[in-house]
C-alpha cells in the first residue's frame, strides 16, 4: 500500500493528517491521512458503517475531530472550521431539504444564507433551475417531487455559491441507474471547470468514476490510488476483476 | 452579523409555519379557546347556594327563617327534606352546600326569652367555598336576630353599633374574570412562545435540516435570531387578539396604558424564549421537549400567584417565586388592568423581569453549539 | 386477538419508552411534582389578611376595637396609618388587602347609643380572597357589635337578652375546612390525565412522522393488538403514578381515604382506560406530535383541572359550561374520588358514576379502532 505525500501542497483541496474520531470507547475513524488535489473526482468507499460519513462530517464542520489535523479549501479544520463552509457546498445522505417549502424558496432560502449578493439572485436562480432542470416545478411542494428530482434539487443548493469543493455523502442513494448515470455525468462536468468533489459511496461500481479512491474499513483505510492502481494490486492474477473483488481481496488479507 | 441570512430564515420559518395547515389550529384557535375556557370556567364568584331546610317547627318563626334566607337571592332552598336521614343524603351525595335545622321548639324557646338552636350543616368538601357559605349563613342569622329582637324588645333598640360601610377597590363586584382573564393572557403567550420555539429547534434537528444549515457560514447567533424574530411577532399579536378579546368580549377594564403593556410582554418573553431555547439544547426528540415543556411550565404556572396566591405558601417557595418571570408579569397585568398603574408602581416588577430575561436568554444562546455533538 | 402479537407491540413500546429516557423520567416527575406543589405550596385557605388601620378618633374604644382586630388569627395588622391616602399607597402596591378608617367622633357616637358608620376597604382583585375575607371582616365586626350590645345592656342595667337563634354549626368531610383535604385526591386524576392522554397522545402520532406507521399497516396485525400493544406500559405507568400520589398524600400530608383502597383502584383503573384511549384517539387524528400535544392539554389537561368540579365549582358556571362538564371524564372520576376521600360513600351511591366512566371507555375504544381500521391497519 502506497501512502500518499504527507507535505500538503498548494493544488491540495483537502489533506488530514491521522485524523480520528472516537465516540467514548469506540473509534469510528481510526487516524486516517489522505489528500485530494483541486479539481478532483475523489471517492471515499466502504460498507455502511466504516466511517465514511463520520469524516465527511468531520471534513464540512459538522462534527470535532478528537485528534489529527486536517486543512480543507485552505482553512485549518480545527480553528477555521467556519471560513471553510463558504467554500464548500455539502449534500447530505438524506438529502435534507425543507419539504414544505417549494424548490423556488428552498434556493432563495440558501442563497441568502450564504450571502449571494441580492442582485446576482435572480440569474444564480435561473442558473441552477435550468441545471437542475426543475424551471417547471418551481412552485410545487419539495414534498411533492420524486426523490430523483429532490436529489437534484440538494445538489442544486449545495452549488448555488459557487464553492470550491463538493462534499456528497451517499448521493445516489435510494435512486434509479439511469439518474445515477446523468448525475456522474454532471460531476465530471463540475470537475471540469475546476470543482472538486469529495464523494462517498458504498456503490463500488460507481468508483470507477473517480480519478482516486480511498478504501476504509472499520475506521481504517485500507487502500488508496487511483481505481485501475488498486485492483491492480489486489487482484494481479484476475483478469477483468473490478473494484468489488479487489475489495473483497482486500478484507480476506486483512482478517489474516 | 448578517441581517439578510437573518432575514431569509425568518422569511422560511413564517413560510413552513403556515403551510403546515395542522399548524394553524395551534397559533389561532387554541389560544382563544384557552381564553374562552378559562374566562367563563375559573370563578370563584359565588351566586348560586343551595340550601336544605329542614323545618321542624312550621311556625311563624321558622317561616321568618325561610324568608329571610331567601330574601338574600343568593341562597335558594332547593330542598325541604322531612327528616334527619333525607337531610344527611342531600349532603352526601352533594347535592345541597348547606343544611339548615330547626327543631319543633323554635318558637317556644324565642318567645320565652331564650336562645333557640339552628343547627348549620356545612359540605366541607371545597373548604374555600364552604368558608364563605357559612359566613353569609351567619350573616343571615344575624339579620334574623336583629328582625326578632326588633319584635320582642321594641323600645330597646336605639344602640351604639358599628355601620360596616364596605368598599371593594379594583374589582367593585368581585368579578373573578376580572381577577383571571388578564392573567390568561399572560400564560397563553407563555406556553405558545415557549413551546414553539424549542419545537421548531428540534424539528430541524430530527429532519436532518439542522445539519445543512451547520454546514453553512451561518452564525450561532443568526441561527437563534432568525428562529425567535418568528416567535416573538406570533406571541405579540396574539397577545393583541387575546387583550382584545378581553377587552371587548370579556368586558375588563383596561385601566392602565397599554404601552406599557406591550413592553411587559416583550421582557417577559425574552425568558420565556430563553427557556425554550434552553430545552431545544437539552432535548434529543419533541416528545422530549414537549414533556421538558410542560415541567417547566406547571411550576412557572401554579407558583405565579395565577391561582393559588403567593402569600400562602411556605416562605421558602415564596423565595423561589421570585425566579418566576410570570409572577412579575401577573402583577404588572393586573396592575395595568385593574389598578391603572403605572412605572412609577410597578417599575420593580419591569427591572426584574429585564434581569431575568436577559439572564436566561443569554445563558441558552451560551449552551447552543453549531455541532451536531 | 393474538397475545403474543401483542405482546411483541408492547416490548417494542417499553424499549421506546426505556430509550427515551428523558420521556419516561418525566412521566414519574411530574406527578410528584404536582403532589409537591398542591401539598406544600398551593392552598385557597384565607388567613393572615394583611391589614392596615386609619384610627382617626384615637379613645380607648378605638383602641379597643383595633386590639381585638390584632388578636384575631384572621388579620395581621400590618401598619397603623395616620391619613387616608396612605391606605392608597399601601393597597396599590399590594402591601396591605384590607384597610380599616375609623371616623372621628366614632367613639361619641357610639356611647351616645347611635350608629355609627366605618369605613372598610377591600382588595377586590382575588375573587377567591375577597370573598372570604369579606365575609371574615363582616363577622368580625358583627361580633364587636355584640360586645357593644352587651356594653349597652350594662350601662343602661338592663338583664342579658339572649339573641333568639344562634348557630350551631358543623362541617362535614372536610372538617378541618383544609383546602389540601379536597386538593389533593383532584390532583390524582388531573395526574391520570397527564400520564395516561398526554404521553399516549404523542406515540402513534410519532409513529405516522417517522413512516413507522405505513410498515405497521402492512404487518397482519390488528387495530385492538396494535392499541392494546401501545396502551398497556402506559397503564402500568399510570397505575404506579396514582399508588405514589396516594401515598405521598397520605404520608407527607395526612390526607386520608374513608372508604375502601380497592374501590379507588377500580376506579383509577376504569378513569386511566378512558385517558389512555383519549390520548391515543387525539394521536392518531392529528397525526402530528406537536398538535397531538396541544390537543391533549386543551382536550384532557385543562378540562380535568377547570371543567371537573376539581376548585371551580361547576354550579357557579353558565349553563352551557356546566353541560360540558357532564362529557369531561374527570367529572364522574372526581365525584367517586370525592366520595371515597371525603364522604366515605361506597359502590351502590357511586356505581353511576362508574358506568359513564366504562361507557366511555368503550365508545372511545370502538373510535380508535374504527379509525386504524379506515386508515389501512
Amino acid at each position: 500500500m502506497k501512502s500518499s505525500p504527507m507535505i500538503p501542497s498548494n493544488d491540495d483541496a483537502i489533506s488530514v493528517v491521522a485524523l480520528e474520531k472516537r465516540f467514548g470507547d469506540f473509534v469510528a475513524v481510526d487516524r486516517i491521512s489522505f489528500t485530494v488535489k483541486r479539481g478532483e473526482i475523489f471517492g471515499f468507499l466502504g460498507s455502511n458503517g466504516s466511517g465514511k460519513s463520520t469524516t465527511i462530517r468531520m471534513l464540512c464542520g459538522i462534527i470535532t475531530p478528537t485528534s489529527g489535523s486536517g486543512s480543507v479549501a485552505g482553512h485549518d479544520i480545527f480553528r477555521e472550521s467556519e471560513q471553510i463552509k463558504q467554500s464548500i457546498g455539502y449534500m447530505s445522505q438524506k438529502f435534507s431539504l425543507y419539504e414544505d417549502l417549494t424548490p423556488f424558496e428552498n434556493i432563495r432560502f440558501y442563497l441568502g444564507i450564504y450571502s449571494v449578493p441580492q442582485e446576482h439572485w435572480r440569474e444564480r436562480m435561473e442558473w441552477i433551475l435550468d441545471m437542475t432542470q426543475l424551471q417547471n416545478v418551481r412552485r410545487r411542494l419539495t414534498r411533492d417531487l420524486p426523490p430523483g428530482w429532490r436529489q437534484r434539487l440538494a445538489l442544486g443548493c449545495a452549488l448555488l455559491h459557487r464553492p470550491e469543493i463538493l462534499f456528497l455523502d451517499e448521493p445516489t442513494s435510494g435512486v434509479d441507474p439511469i439518474t445515477r448515470r446523468h448525475f456522474w455525468e454532471f460531476i465530471a462536468k463540475l470537475a471540469a471547470e475546476g470543482i472538486t468533489a469529495f464523494v462517498t459511496t458504498h456503490y463500488m461500481d460507481e468508483a470507477t468514476n473517480c480519478r482516486r479512491i480511498v478504501m476504509i474499513n472499520e475506521g481504517r483505510i485500507v487502500a488508496q490510488g487511483s481505481p485501475e492502481a488498486i485492483i491492480a494490486e489486489a487482484c494481479p492474477e484476475v483478469p477483468g476483476a473490478d473494484l468489488n473483488d479487489a475489495f473483497i481481496r482486500l478484507m480476506a488479507r486483512r482478517a489474516q | 452579523m448578517s441581517w439578510l441570512r437573518i432575514r431569509e430564515l425568518v422569511r422560511k420559518e413564517f413560510i413552513a409555519l403556515f403551510r403546515d395547515r395542522r399548524n394553524r389550529p395551534i397559533i389561532i384557535i387554541a389560544p382563544i379557546i384557552q381564553l374562552l375556557v378559562f374566562g367563563y370556567v375559573v370563578n370563584y364568584d359565588i351566586n348560586y347556594i343551595r340550601v336544605a331546610l329542614m323545618d321542624q317547627a312550621h311556625t311563624r318563626e321558622s317561616r321568618m327563617l325561610a324568608d329571610t334566607i331567601t330574601g338574600n337571592r343568593i341562597f335558594h332552598i332547593t330542598d325541604r327534606p322531612r327528616d334527619q336521614r333525607e337531610l344527611e343524603q342531600l349532603l352526601l351525595l352533594g347535592k345541597v352546600d348547606l343544611g339548615v335545622k330547626v327543631g319543633p321548639d323554635m318558637s317556644r324557646r324565642i318567645r320565652q326569652g331564650e336562645t333557640a338552636a339552628v343547627q348549620i350543616l356545612a359540605d366541607g368538601s371545597m373548604s374555600n367555598m364552604a368558608a364563605v357559605r357559612i359566613t353569609y349563613i351567619v350573616l343571615v342569622l344575624d339579620e334574623l336576630n336583629r328582625n326578632l329582637i326588633r319584635e320582642l324588645y321594641p323600645q330597646h333598640m336605639d344602640y351604639g353599633r358599628i355601620d360596616a360601610r364596605l368598599r371593594t377597590w379594583y374589582n367593585p363586584n368581585i368579578y373573578s374574570r376580572y381577577f383571571f382573564v388578564p392573567g390568561i393572557v399572560a400564560f397563553v403567550i407563555m406556553l405558545i412562545s415557549l413551546l414553539l420555539t424549542s419545537i421548531a429547534i428540534i424539528k430541524e434537528r430530527e429532519s436532518g435540516t439542522m445539519e445543512q444549515l451547520i454546514v453553512t457560514p451561518l452564525k450561532p447567533i443568526e441561527l437563534i435570531i432568525g428562529k425567535t424574530i418568528p416567535y416573538i411577532i406570533i406571541s405579540l399579536v396574539q397577545l393583541v387578539v387575546v387583550t382584545s378579546m378581553a377587552i371587548y368580549w370579556f368586558e375588563i377594564p383596561l385601566a392602565g396604558s397599554v404601552s406599557l403593556l406591550a413592553l411587559a410582554s416583550c421582557l417577559f418573553l425574552l425568558s420565556t424564549l430563553g427557556v425554550g431555547l434552553f430545552i431545544s439544547t437539552i432535548s434529543a426528540t419533541q416528545q422530549q421537549a414537549m414533556m421538558t415543556t410542560f415541567f417547566f411550565i406547571l411550576p412557572f404556572f401554579m407558583l405565579s400567584g395565577f391561582i393559588f396566591p403567593i402569600a400562602n405558601m411556605p416562605v421558602a417557595i415564596q423565595w423561589l417565586t421570585y425566579l418566576n418571570p410570570l409572577r412579575y408579569f401577573l402583577v404588572i397585568i393586573r396592575g395595568i388592568f385593574l389598578k391603572g398603574v403605572g412605572l412609577n408602581v410597578l417599575w420593580p416588577q419591569y427591572a426584574a423581569m429585564t434581569i431575568i430575561g436577559i439572564a436566561v436568554f443569554a445563558g441558552a444562546v451560551g449552551r447552543f453549539r453549531k455541532r451536531l455533538d | 386477538m393474538n397475545p403474543r402479537k401483542i405482546e411483541a407491540m408492547m416490548r417494542k413500546e417499553i424499549y421506546h419508552l426505556i430509550r427515551d429516557f428523558r420521556s419516561l423520567y418525566l412521566a414519574f416527575a411530574i406527578p410528584l411534582l404536582l403532589i409537591l406543589l398542591f401539598g406544600y405550596a398551593l392552598s385557597l385557605d384565607v388567613d393572615n389578611i394583611e391589614t392596615v388601620v386609619v384610627d382617626h378618633d384615637r379613645t380607648d374604644l378605638s383602641r379597643d376595637f383595633i386590639r381585638h382586630l390584632d388578636a384575631s388569627p384572621y388579620f395581621h395588622l400590618k401598619a397603623y396609618l395616620s391619613k387616608a391616602d396612605a391606605v392608597t399607597e399601601y393597597l396599590d402596591h399590594d402591601r396591605a388587602t384590607l384597610a380599616l378608617v375609623i371616623p372621628p367622633g366614632w367613639t361619641k357616637a357610639i356611647r351616645s347609643d347611635r350608629e355609627s358608620p366605618m369605613q372598610v376597604i377591600l382588595d377586590g382583585s382575588d375573587p377567591n380572597f375577597a370573598n372570604i375575607t369579606r365575609g371574615y371582616v363582616n363577622a368580625f365586626i358583627e361580633q364587636y357589635n355584640r360586645r357593644l350590645l352587651l356594653a349597652y345592656l350594662n350601662r343602661h342595667g338592663l338583664q342579658e337578652i339572649h339573641p333568639p337563634v344562634e348557630g350551631r354549626i358543623r362541617v362535614w368531610f372536610n372538617e378541618d375546612l383544609e383546602s389540601r383535604n379536597f386538593i389533593i385526591p383532584g390532583i390524582i386524576a388531573i395526574i391520570i390525565m397527564i400520564a395516561g392522554a398526554m404521553l399516549t397522545s404523542l406515540v402513534i402520532a410519532r409513529e405516522y412522522e417517522n413512516g413507522t406507521m405505513e410498515t405497521l399497516k402492512s404487518l397482519p396485525l390488528s387495530a385492538g393488538e396494535f392499541l392494546m400493544g401501545k396502551a398497556i406500559p402506559y397503564f402500568f405507568i399510570g397505575l404506579i403514578d396514582v399508588l405514589i400520589a396516594v401515598l405521598m398524600g397520605q404520608v407527607l400530608f395526612g390526607v386520608v381515604m374513608k372508604a375502601s383502597f380497592w374501590l379507588m383502584i377500580l376506579a383509577s383503573s376504569l378513569y386511566l382506560f378512558v385517558a389512555l384511549t383519549l390520548g391515543l384517539l387525539i394521536s392518531n387524528i392529528t397525526k402530528s406530535q406537536l398538535v397531538a400535544n396541544q390537543g391533549a392539554i386543551l382536550l384532557t389537561f385543562l378540562p380535568s383541572l377547570l371543567l371537573s368540579n376539581f376548585v371551580f365549582p361547576v354550579a357557579n358556571m353558565p349553563k352551557i359550561l356546566q353541560l360540558i362538564t357532564r362529557i369531561v371524564p374527570a367529572t364522574y372520576y372526581i365525584e367517586i374520588l370525592g366520595g371515597i376521600y371525603l364522604r366515605n360513600l361506597d359502590f351502590d351511591q357511586l356505581w353511576l358514576s362508574f358506568a359513564v366512566l366504562t361507557l366511555m371507555f368503550m365508545v372511545l375504544a370502538a373510535l380508535n379502532v374504527l379509525m386504524l381500521k379506515r386508515g389501512g391497519l
